[in-house]
């Protein structure tokens, strides 16, 4: 999962210094678009009930749960959403534990709630036309697709996707390896979440 | 009217007898400050006794399940609620157990006429250093001791408990690794269930290494560790025996 650095009002660039995909427990992940603020709490309360969850009742919470808790946060916000100033539109990716191994799960959602579950890719935000056009290209022609990728092509791929995608949307930015910034990205895996931090994404840009 | 005080104290005195009495029997569990983080231990009989409570906290307890589990949820609930309101990095566990647990703990045990609680816990927190740990060793009637270092025991009666937490002081060093720790801390759980004496009369090692062997056969051993650096919030992390090699 991968995420741009750039935070915007209006045509203001705010920052390029956003974390926007955020390790919500061991073995899930979200990633945020839309209002910052309303997303930045409602990863708050993920986080926190999540966790809650999984100390007091001694097990994680299930998959399908995680999902709807997501979704009911959007849902409780629809009056903002409606008002225009507090759309929401996340990405999350957890784990199935019910398969053997345990398999990560992408799923997107709708500024109103509705969950759907991604088979391969999905893309949020003001420059996801773009990356989902791209995406859809690669799997369709690309070799290797992005499901086949190992972790040195989807870190290239991301990082040219977030590049490509900031020079048609200026809501897209931050990422730019030449100038030593680079996008937020973690790597799910059934085992849990190993987080891509900048150094290894140059090391990994440049093998 | 005038002998009412009396009575009262005389209740109390009960009710601390009924309690040590209850809790005769209860297996040990310990806590010790390590380089590496802090470790927890106790064998229970299908009951845990080693738990997480927040990113960097974790309690052992021995005594009554339902009592365990009462102070778990209310220390997890009041660390869950504490971090949302402010910040996951002003949950401190002087505070939960100086302003939370402690006083909830004497105002029950002093209510006479309802049940008190049949707990003997330890509570720690694991800080950016090892002499930022702190353990805490909460009695049942309220009453807690901070400790910010070495090994800390909590056993059902107090004199072996001391006994037991002095001797495992002098053996291991602050540098032991988790392994030999676990190892010590196994030997010192069988003499204390044992009631094996921690002065002249301890038994050899070859016999504390062979009895805990022995005594742990259909129990289960419980190993929790907070580490100290971690690139995860949430440092508490179980073992087993095999990953101590022992």
């Amino acid at each position: 999962m991968g995420g741009d650095r750039r935070a915007t009002a209006g045509n203001v660039i705010v920052t390029d210094r956003v974390d926007k995909v955020i390790e919500l427990d061991a073995t899930s992940l979200l990633a945020i678009a839309g209002v910052p603020a309303t997303a930045f709490e409602m990863a708050r309360v993920l986080e926190t009930s999540f966790e809650y969850y999984r100390r007091s009742q001694l097990q994680t919470l299930s998959l399908p749960a995680k999902v709807r808790a997501l979704a009911r946060l959007l849902r409780e916000n629809l009056p903002m959403t409606m008002q225009g100033v507090g759309v929401v539109m996340p990405l999350f990716a957890g784990v199935d534990q019910t398969v053997s191994p345990p398999q990560p799960q992408i799923y997107f959602y709708d500024p109103l709630g509705a969950q759907f579950h991604a088979v391969g890719y999905a893309a949020s935000g003001s420059g996801s036309g773009t990356i989902r056009s791209i995406l859809s290209f690669q799997d369709r022609y690309g070799q290797p697709r992005p499901t086949e990728m190992n972790l040195q092509q989807a870190v290239q791929f991301a990082l040219r996707l977030l590049m490509i995608a900031s020079e048609f949307d200026s809501a897209t930015g931050g990422v730019n390896p030449q100038a030593d910034t680079f996008a937020t990205i973690k790597v799910l895996r059934g085992s849990g979440v190993e987080a891509i931090l900048a150094g290894r994404q140059a090391e990994l840009l440049k093998s | 009217m005038t002998e009412e005080p009396y009575r009262w104290l005389e209740a109390i005195g009960n009710r601390r007898e009924y309690v040590r009495e209850q809790l005769k029997g209860g297996s040990p569990v310990f806590a010790a400050s390590l380089q590496e983080g802090i470790l927890l231990l106790g064998v229970g009989t299908g009951h845990s006794k080693v738990f997480e409570l927040f990113d960097r906290h974790a309690l052992a307890g021995l005594g009554h399940p339902a009592d365990i589990e009462k102070i778990r949820q209310a220390a997890i609930d009041a660390a869950h609620l504490e971090a949302f309101n402010r910040a996951p990095e002003s949950v401190s566990l002087r505070r939960l157990v100086g302003f939370g647990l402690s006083p909830q703990l004497k105002t029950n045990f002093e209510q006479i006429f309802t049940a008190p609680f049949l707990v003997e816990l330890l509570l720690t927190e694991v800080g950016g250093e090892p002499g930022q740990d702190l353990i805490t060793r909460l009695h049942f009637d309220g009453a807690f001791q901070l400790h910010t270092k070495g090994i800390v025991v909590a056993a059902s009666q107090p004199d072996s408990e001391l006994a037991a937490q002095t001797w495992l002081n002098q053996m291991l060093a602050a540098k032991a690794g988790p392994g030999e720790t676990v190892e010590v801390l196994l030997q010192a759980w069988w003499c204390l269930t044992e009631g094996k004496p921690f002065d002249g009369g301890l038994p050899s090692e070859a016999e504390r290494r062979d009895g805990w062997r022995k005594a742990v056969n259909g129990r289960t051993v419980e190993v929790g560790r907070l580490v100290r650096k971690a690139d995860r919030r949430a440092r508490y992390q179980e073992l087993s025996l095999g990953q101590l090699v022992l």
